[in-house]
């Protein structure tokens, strides 16, 4: 069961925090590439607290059920508004 | 705040087993990344001559540079060199060969070998600090031990939240053992998390930013990443070679123009450092002088010129520049101690010993807190945890220290017969390290955390008697002629045995007269 939480945290965890980082390293003024060294940065404890975060789920089923959906919310907005150029 | 009770059981769980798991790695990463916040002490310190020596001039390093880009045509390309000064006062040169291999060369040894001169020690604690000393894979391994330290740090918080103003003075001596080092552990945990937060980020991050660029690149940038970063990590602009030579700068231009682009944009100071030369000879040659500014948390700044005219093309000044580069100056300045004055470094060796003694209370934490207190017999993973974590951390102290000693030793040898110094040093730390963890594994945990403590006083305080007699340097003499490092690293020795003396005597009572019925009592 704990296997099952931390998993979720690793893979659609990684992918919600990459989600996140990008959201908001995309979102902020100015270019992207202005932040890309402190938005790496961040993309690090985002993770971590992501990770630890999937514990929170009472079993592994719904922490991949809500990770996952969460990671693909976020991936999924990330690129139609990078698709769409309203970010940059 | 108000957890549930399974919540709370979940995250002591997580903290537990993530704790265990990483706390060996980490260990290692403190003790050894406490030392190598001197890591120029130490190669001082381990080279026979280098501290009677006068410190080099600009013209000698200007005679490296010359010679190095003559007998070394690869490095016209791109090349870096130390400037002489404080930190280092001879210079270093270094540049990739037609293989993409690292290169080092001195005035004493202009072709030029692999490894830095005279840097083994120092190169192996530091390997031991990121890697364990495994080549390639350690480093991402420490990587992952990062990310579970991280989450370790998040879990640990989140039980001890609720109590965590309570008990933040309360250390409780007593016949409660288990309460005793809970609270050592909590208070020690407590008051240095923001340092072991800092620690867990940029430790990973100088770990695994390679790797993680490659996976965001097409996640997040649209394949973009690669093309940002020289802008992001470096000063000097890229400009193609012309195959114009052209008659170079020299080092002294570089120098002074630095200082003086710099104290014009309002720097109180500029120390430079190091630089980084491309294209040497050619047209479109450009220098990047990277300098400290003292006063900053990213002291470290740069200032790119035209390497032949010594005009100013580009700088990343504390206090004015972008995002990318402060972000980069203050995480690596952070990590490595390297701000602020002296007592900042002896700080972060306090600090490392202290984050060192905290992964070592977990594991003792964990046995007491699985003590049978009513038979001598104590559970198979209460004793084998027991062992492992006497083997594996009281063993590195003893390793640490017989590297010093062998390092002295070794250095001494190779002034009178041919000896590879960097790789003996190397065998026998890890040899004397597998040693420990046999004797370990051998003995009772008690008797071998007591012969093992003593072993670690006895082999370092032998540290500074082998460089007394190796090199003539005996911390007396070294501290009349004003060599602080030399005698820090003597002193702290002699410290530090005194401290594992203590720890195996205090081993020794309480395995007499402390409570009976544990790994620890004979």
């Amino acid at each position: 069961m704990m296997w099952s939480r931390a998993l979720a945290g690793v893979l659609p965890g990684f992918f919600l925090s990459a989600a996140l980082t990008g959201l908001v390293s995309w979102s902020w003024p100015g270019p992207w590439q202005a932040t890309v060294v402190p938005a790496i940065t961040a993309f690090f404890p985002v993770w971590m607290i992501v990770m630890g975060s999937s514990f929170l789920f009472t079993t592994g089923k719904r922490a991949w059920a809500w990770l996952g959906a969460a990671a693909l919310v976020g991936m999924g907005a990330l690129w139609a508004l990078q698709a769409m150029a309203w970010i940059r | 705040m108000k957890l549930k009770s399974s919540t709370l059981r979940t995250f002591t769980t997580l903290h537990t087993w993530v704790g265990l798991v990483a706390g060996f790695a980490l260990f290692v990463a403190f003790y050894a990344g406490a030392i190598t916040v001197f890591h120029h002490e130490l190669q001082l310190w381990q080279s026979p001559h280098a501290a009677g020596r006068p410190q080099e001039t600009l013209a000698d390093a200007q005679r490296l540079l010359d010679e190095t880009l003559q007998r070394h045509p690869e490095a016209r390309r791109h090349v870096g060199m130390l400037f002489p000064g404080e930190e280092s006062p001879h210079s270093i040169i270094y540049w990739q060969d037609q293989e993409a291999v690292w290169r080092f060369a001195t005035l004493d040894d202009l072709q030029g070998s692999e490894k830095p001169p005279q840097a083994a020690l120092s190169e192996l604690v530091n390997a031991l600090h990121y890697s364990l000393g495994i080549p390639i894979a350690g480093t991402y391994l420490m990587g992952i031990v990062s990310l579970l330290y991280g989450i370790a740090l998040f879990s640990g918080l989140v039980i001890h939240l609720p109590r965590l103003v309570q008990d933040l003075f309360a250390l409780r001596p007593g016949r409660n053992l288990k309460r005793f080092w809970q609270d050592a552990h909590n208070v020690v945990g407590v008051l240095s998390l923001p340092m072991h937060l800092m620690f867990a980020i940029t430790g990973a991050m100088l770990c695994l930013v390679l790797v993680t660029m490659m996976v965001l690149n097409p996640l997040i940038y649209r394949d973009g990443l690669m093309a940002a970063l020289p802008a992001a990590f470096d000063t000097a602009p890229i400009r193609p070679a012309t195959q114009e030579a052209v008659r170079p700068g020299t080092l002294a231009m570089w120098h002074a123009r630095s200082v003086e682009v710099a104290l014009q944009q309002g720097q109180q100071s500029f120390e430079p450092a190091y630089l980084k030369l491309a294209n040497a000879g050619d047209r479109n040659a450009v220098v990047e002088v990277t300098g400290e500014s003292p006063g900053a948390l990213g002291p470290l700044g740069a200032v790119a010129l035209d390497a032949n005219t010594g005009a100013l093309l580009r700088t990343q000044l504390p206090g004015a520049r972008d995002a990318n580069h402060a972000t980069l100056a203050s995480a690596y300045a952070l990590h490595f101690g390297e701000y602020g004055n002296a007592w900042v470094k002896a700080l972060y060796f306090l600090m490392g010993v202290g984050g060192a003694f905290l992964f070592y209370s977990g594991n003792l934490l964990w046995v007491e807190s699985r003590r049978k207190r009513r038979q001598q017999q104590q559970g198979r993973a209460q004793v084998n945890l027991a062992r492992a974590t006497v083997g594996v951390c009281i063993g590195l102290c003893v390793a640490v220290s017989t590297a010093f000693v062998a390092a002295q030793c070794f250095e001494w040898l190779a002034q009178r017969r041919e000896v590879d110094v960097a790789s003996a040093i190397g065998w026998t730390c890890f040899a004397t390290w597998g040693l420990c963890l046999l004797w370990s594994s051998l003995r009772t945990p008690v008797r071998a955390a007591r012969e093992l403590l003593w072993l670690a006083a006895v082999a370092t305080a032998l540290v500074p008697l082998a460089h007394g007699f190796a090199t003539g340097w005996w911390f007396w003499k070294s501290a009349a002629a004003g060599q602080w490092g030399l005698f820090c690293i003597d002193a702290g020795a002699l410290a530090m045995a005194c401290g594992f003396a203590a720890l195996a005597r205090a081993t020794a009572r309480r395995a007499v007269t402390g409570e009976p019925n544990s790994v620890w009592s004979s």
